[in-house]
Protein backbone atom coordinates (compact mmCIF):
# COMPACT_ATOMS: atom_id res chain seq x y z
CA UNK A 1 0.00 0.00 0.00
CA UNK A 2 1.47 3.38 -0.98
CA UNK A 3 1.47 6.31 1.44
CA UNK A 4 -1.22 7.97 -0.69
CA UNK A 5 -3.42 4.88 -0.53
CA UNK A 6 -2.90 4.70 3.23
CA UNK A 7 -3.81 8.39 3.48
CA UNK A 8 -7.03 7.86 1.53
CA UNK A 9 -8.04 5.04 3.85
CA UNK A 10 -7.07 7.13 6.88
CA UNK A 11 -9.46 9.86 5.71
CA UNK A 12 -12.29 7.31 5.91
CA UNK A 13 -11.22 6.36 9.44
CA UNK A 14 -11.14 9.98 10.59
CA UNK A 15 -14.31 11.12 8.77
CA UNK A 16 -16.89 10.10 11.45
CA UNK A 17 -15.06 12.15 14.07
CA UNK A 18 -14.72 15.50 12.32
CA UNK A 19 -17.27 17.90 10.93
CA UNK A 20 -14.51 19.80 9.16
CA UNK A 21 -14.99 17.86 5.90
CA UNK A 22 -13.38 20.54 3.75
CA UNK A 23 -10.14 20.38 5.71
CA UNK A 24 -10.31 16.58 5.83
CA UNK A 25 -10.30 16.46 2.03
CA UNK A 26 -7.05 18.43 1.95
CA UNK A 27 -5.17 16.99 4.93
CA UNK A 28 -1.40 16.61 4.83
CA UNK A 29 1.32 15.33 7.16
CA UNK A 30 1.20 18.47 9.29
CA UNK A 31 -2.58 18.43 9.86
CA UNK A 32 -3.20 18.16 13.62
CA UNK A 33 -6.13 15.94 14.57
CA UNK A 34 -7.33 18.09 17.46
CA UNK A 35 -6.22 21.59 16.51
CA UNK A 36 -6.98 21.50 12.77
CA UNK A 37 -9.68 18.87 12.35
CA UNK A 38 -11.39 19.83 15.64
CA UNK A 39 -11.58 16.20 16.68
CA UNK A 40 -12.46 15.89 20.35
CA UNK A 41 -9.67 14.23 22.28
CA UNK A 42 -12.22 11.74 23.61
CA UNK A 43 -12.40 10.31 20.06
CA UNK A 44 -8.67 9.70 19.63
CA UNK A 45 -8.95 6.17 21.00
CA UNK A 46 -11.82 5.53 18.56
CA UNK A 47 -9.55 6.51 15.68
CA UNK A 48 -6.79 4.18 16.88
CA UNK A 49 -9.22 1.27 17.29
CA UNK A 50 -10.78 1.94 13.87
CA UNK A 51 -7.34 2.16 12.27
CA UNK A 52 -6.41 -1.19 13.80
CA UNK A 53 -9.51 -2.73 12.25
CA UNK A 54 -9.14 -0.98 8.89
CA UNK A 55 -5.50 -2.03 8.35
CA UNK A 56 -5.63 -5.27 10.37
CA UNK A 57 -2.81 -4.14 12.64
CA UNK A 58 -2.20 -3.74 16.36
CA UNK A 59 -1.07 -0.37 17.64
CA UNK A 60 0.83 -0.50 20.94
CA UNK A 61 0.72 2.21 23.63
CA UNK A 62 3.87 4.02 22.61
CA UNK A 63 2.89 4.09 18.94
CA UNK A 64 -0.66 5.24 19.76
CA UNK A 65 0.71 8.11 21.82
CA UNK A 66 2.51 9.44 18.75
CA UNK A 67 -0.64 9.63 16.60
CA UNK A 68 -1.39 13.32 17.01
CA UNK A 69 -1.13 14.48 13.41
CA UNK A 70 -1.73 12.92 10.00
CA UNK A 71 1.96 12.36 9.29
CA UNK A 72 2.58 10.50 12.54
CA UNK A 73 -0.59 8.44 11.99
CA UNK A 74 0.66 7.40 8.55
CA UNK A 75 4.13 6.60 9.92
CA UNK A 76 2.72 4.36 12.64
CA UNK A 77 0.24 2.62 10.33
CA UNK A 78 2.90 2.03 7.67
CA UNK A 79 5.31 0.65 10.27
CA UNK A 80 2.69 -1.74 11.63
CA UNK A 81 1.64 -2.90 8.15
CA UNK A 82 5.28 -3.61 7.29
CA UNK A 83 5.69 -5.65 10.49
CA UNK A 84 2.86 -8.01 9.55
CA UNK B 1 5.28 27.09 38.10
CA UNK B 2 1.75 26.22 39.12
CA UNK B 3 -0.65 25.09 36.41
CA UNK B 4 -4.14 23.65 36.16
CA UNK B 5 -5.85 20.97 34.11
CA UNK B 6 -9.45 19.91 33.62
CA UNK B 7 -11.54 17.78 31.31
CA UNK B 8 -15.20 17.03 30.72
CA UNK B 9 -16.81 13.97 29.14
CA UNK B 10 -20.43 14.15 28.00
CA UNK B 11 -21.94 10.80 28.91
CA UNK B 12 -24.64 11.02 26.23
CA UNK B 13 -21.88 11.17 23.61
CA UNK B 14 -19.83 8.15 24.64
CA UNK B 15 -20.14 4.75 22.98
CA UNK B 16 -20.98 2.48 25.91
CA UNK B 17 -20.60 -0.81 24.03
CA UNK B 18 -17.23 0.17 22.62
CA UNK B 19 -15.98 1.47 25.97
CA UNK B 20 -16.62 -1.98 27.47
CA UNK B 21 -14.49 -3.68 24.81
CA UNK B 22 -11.13 -4.74 26.19
CA UNK B 23 -9.18 -3.45 23.20
CA UNK B 24 -10.72 -0.02 23.81
CA UNK B 25 -10.42 0.35 27.57
CA UNK B 26 -6.94 -1.18 27.56
CA UNK B 27 -5.77 1.95 25.75
CA UNK B 28 -7.05 4.11 28.62
CA UNK B 29 -6.78 2.22 31.90
CA UNK B 30 -3.99 0.03 33.26
CA UNK B 31 -4.29 -3.39 34.88
CA UNK B 32 -3.93 -1.87 38.35
CA UNK B 33 -6.73 0.61 37.60
CA UNK B 34 -9.00 -2.20 36.42
CA UNK B 35 -8.23 -3.99 39.70
CA UNK B 36 -9.05 -0.77 41.57
CA UNK B 37 -12.43 -0.70 39.82
CA UNK B 38 -13.18 -4.34 40.54
CA UNK B 39 -12.15 -4.01 44.18
CA UNK B 40 -13.89 -0.79 45.08
CA UNK B 41 -16.25 0.52 42.46
CA UNK B 42 -17.91 -2.26 40.50
CA UNK B 43 -21.06 -2.10 42.59
CA UNK B 44 -21.48 1.65 42.59
CA UNK B 45 -20.24 2.83 39.20
CA UNK B 46 -20.85 1.45 35.70
CA UNK B 47 -17.57 0.31 34.17
CA UNK B 48 -17.86 2.75 31.28
CA UNK B 49 -18.16 5.62 33.77
CA UNK B 50 -14.96 4.46 35.45
CA UNK B 51 -13.11 4.28 32.13
CA UNK B 52 -14.14 7.82 31.25
CA UNK B 53 -13.42 9.05 34.77
CA UNK B 54 -9.90 7.70 34.28
CA UNK B 55 -9.69 9.36 30.86
CA UNK B 56 -10.82 12.73 32.22
CA UNK B 57 -8.32 12.59 35.08
CA UNK B 58 -5.46 11.59 32.77
CA UNK B 59 -6.36 14.23 30.19
CA UNK B 60 -6.42 16.80 33.01
CA UNK B 61 -2.94 15.75 34.13
CA UNK B 62 -1.74 16.04 30.55
CA UNK B 63 -3.20 19.53 30.20
CA UNK B 64 -1.61 20.57 33.51
CA UNK B 65 1.84 19.45 32.39
CA UNK B 66 1.58 20.45 28.73
CA UNK B 67 1.45 24.10 29.78
CA UNK B 68 4.84 23.62 31.42
CA UNK B 69 6.23 21.24 28.79
CA UNK B 70 4.66 21.96 25.37
CA UNK B 71 6.39 18.99 23.73
CA UNK B 72 4.79 16.50 26.11
CA UNK B 73 2.93 13.58 24.49
CA UNK B 74 -0.31 12.33 26.02
CA UNK B 75 0.31 8.79 27.27
CA UNK B 76 -2.75 7.53 29.16
CA UNK B 77 -1.08 4.23 30.06
CA UNK B 78 1.76 6.04 31.87
CA UNK B 79 -0.53 8.23 34.00
CA UNK B 80 -1.75 5.97 36.78
CA UNK B 81 -4.55 6.49 39.27
CA UNK B 82 -3.17 4.91 42.41
CA UNK B 83 -5.99 5.83 44.78
CA UNK B 84 -9.61 6.85 44.32
CA UNK B 85 -12.05 7.65 47.08
CA UNK B 86 -15.76 7.75 46.26
CA UNK B 87 -18.11 10.53 47.39
CA UNK B 88 -20.41 9.98 50.34
CA UNK B 89 -23.27 11.61 48.45
CA UNK B 90 -23.95 11.65 44.72
CA UNK B 91 -26.10 14.76 44.86
CA UNK B 92 -24.26 17.65 43.21
CA UNK B 93 -25.75 20.96 44.29
CA UNK B 94 -23.78 23.47 42.24
CA UNK B 95 -21.84 23.49 38.99
CA UNK B 96 -19.46 26.38 39.59
CA UNK B 97 -17.33 27.71 42.41
CA UNK B 98 -14.14 27.61 44.42
CA UNK B 99 -12.83 24.31 45.81
CA UNK B 100 -15.10 21.25 45.86
CA UNK B 101 -17.63 19.80 48.26
CA UNK B 102 -15.79 16.65 49.32
CA UNK B 103 -19.08 14.84 49.87
CA UNK B 104 -19.91 14.97 46.18
CA UNK B 105 -16.58 14.31 44.43
CA UNK B 106 -14.32 11.39 43.69
CA UNK B 107 -10.91 12.21 45.15
CA UNK B 108 -7.93 10.69 43.40
CA UNK B 109 -4.17 10.44 43.65
CA UNK B 110 -2.33 10.08 40.37
CA UNK B 111 1.24 9.00 39.75
CA UNK B 112 3.01 10.18 36.64
CA UNK B 113 6.65 9.70 37.44
CA UNK B 114 8.24 11.76 38.91
CA UNK B 115 5.07 13.75 39.61
CA UNK B 116 2.11 13.18 41.92
CA UNK B 117 -1.22 14.84 41.24
CA UNK B 118 -4.53 15.07 43.08
CA UNK B 119 -7.90 15.01 41.38
CA UNK B 120 -11.49 15.96 42.04
CA UNK B 121 -14.15 14.42 39.80
CA UNK B 122 -17.86 15.16 39.66
CA UNK B 123 -20.09 12.54 38.04
CA UNK B 124 -23.74 13.11 37.15
CA UNK B 125 -26.02 11.31 34.70
CA UNK B 126 -24.87 13.81 32.06
CA UNK B 127 -21.14 14.31 32.46
CA UNK B 128 -17.86 13.46 34.13
CA UNK B 129 -15.83 16.53 35.07
CA UNK B 130 -12.32 16.38 36.51
CA UNK B 131 -9.79 18.90 37.76
CA UNK B 132 -6.26 18.10 38.88
CA UNK B 133 -3.82 19.97 41.06
CA UNK B 134 -0.27 19.56 42.32
CA UNK B 135 -1.60 19.71 45.89
CA UNK B 136 -4.48 18.00 47.65
CA UNK B 137 -5.77 21.42 48.66
CA UNK B 138 -8.12 22.88 46.03
CA UNK B 139 -8.94 26.12 47.88
CA UNK B 140 -7.30 28.18 45.15
CA UNK B 141 -9.00 26.33 42.31
CA UNK B 142 -11.98 27.96 40.59
CA UNK B 143 -14.06 25.76 38.30
CA UNK B 144 -17.29 25.70 36.35
CA UNK B 145 -19.49 23.38 34.30
CA UNK B 146 -22.22 24.46 31.90
CA UNK B 147 -24.58 22.96 29.34
CA UNK B 148 -24.66 24.72 25.98
CA UNK B 149 -26.96 24.49 22.98
CA UNK B 150 -24.48 23.79 20.21
CA UNK B 151 -21.98 20.99 19.61
CA UNK B 152 -20.08 22.94 16.96
CA UNK B 153 -16.41 23.19 17.95
CA UNK B 154 -16.22 26.96 17.40
CA UNK B 155 -19.41 27.52 19.40
CA UNK B 156 -18.07 25.32 22.22
CA UNK B 157 -14.85 27.29 22.24
CA UNK B 158 -16.65 30.64 22.40
CA UNK B 159 -19.10 29.43 25.04
CA UNK B 160 -16.46 28.13 27.42
CA UNK B 161 -14.45 31.34 27.11
CA UNK B 162 -17.50 33.49 27.81
CA UNK B 163 -18.39 31.27 30.77
CA UNK B 164 -14.91 31.40 32.30
CA UNK B 165 -14.57 35.14 31.69
CA UNK B 166 -17.82 35.78 33.56
CA UNK B 167 -16.26 34.23 36.66
CA UNK B 168 -12.90 35.93 36.07
CA UNK B 169 -14.62 39.31 35.79
CA UNK B 170 -16.23 38.87 39.21
CA UNK B 171 -12.78 38.20 40.70
CA UNK B 172 -10.94 40.89 38.74
CA UNK B 173 -13.72 43.47 38.19
CA UNK B 174 -11.56 46.33 37.01
CA UNK B 175 -9.58 44.32 34.50
CA UNK B 176 -10.39 43.92 30.84
CA UNK B 177 -9.50 40.28 30.51
CA UNK B 178 -9.42 38.09 27.43
CA UNK B 179 -8.73 34.42 26.89
CA UNK B 180 -6.50 33.48 24.00
CA UNK B 181 -4.14 30.65 23.12
CA UNK B 182 -0.37 30.83 23.36
CA UNK B 183 2.01 29.54 20.69
CA UNK B 184 1.59 26.02 22.02
CA UNK B 185 -2.23 26.08 21.90
CA UNK B 186 -2.58 26.38 25.69
CA UNK B 187 -5.27 28.83 26.82
CA UNK B 188 -3.94 31.93 28.56
CA UNK B 189 -5.59 34.90 30.25
CA UNK B 190 -4.57 38.29 28.89
CA UNK B 191 -4.87 41.70 30.48
CA UNK B 192 -4.18 44.49 28.01
CA UNK B 193 -2.72 41.84 25.69
CA UNK B 194 -0.22 40.69 28.32
CA UNK B 195 -0.50 37.22 29.86
CA UNK B 196 -1.29 37.20 33.56
CA UNK B 197 -0.11 34.48 35.92
CA UNK B 198 -3.47 32.78 36.31
CA UNK B 199 -3.27 29.39 34.61
CA UNK B 200 -6.54 28.33 33.01
CA UNK B 201 -7.75 25.10 31.44
CA UNK B 202 -10.78 24.75 29.16
CA UNK B 203 -12.70 21.65 28.11
CA UNK B 204 -15.70 20.84 25.97
CA UNK B 205 -17.47 17.74 24.79
CA UNK B 206 -20.81 17.59 23.03
CA UNK B 207 -23.23 19.88 24.91
CA UNK B 208 -21.01 20.41 27.96
CA UNK B 209 -18.19 22.84 28.66
CA UNK B 210 -16.00 23.29 31.71
CA UNK B 211 -13.11 25.36 32.98
CA UNK B 212 -10.66 25.50 35.84
CA UNK B 213 -8.21 28.17 36.88
CA UNK B 214 -5.85 28.69 39.76
CA UNK B 215 -5.99 31.97 41.72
Amino acid sequence: MTREETLNELKKVIAPYTVNKEMLAGINDQTDLIRDLKINSANLVDIIIDAEAKYDIEIDYDSADKMTNVGSCLDVITEKINQK
Amino acid sequence: MISTGNDIVALKAINVARTKQQKFYNKIITGSEKALYEGQFSERLPFEYFVWLAWSVKESVFKYLQRLNPELIFSPSKIKISKLEPPSSQRVSHFEGRDFNKKTVYEGIIDYSPHTFYSRTIITDDFIFSVVSHTNNFEKVMWGIKKIGSTDADDQSKAVRTFALAMLNTLFPDSELQIDKNNHSCPVILKNDIEILVPISLAHHDHWVGYSFQV
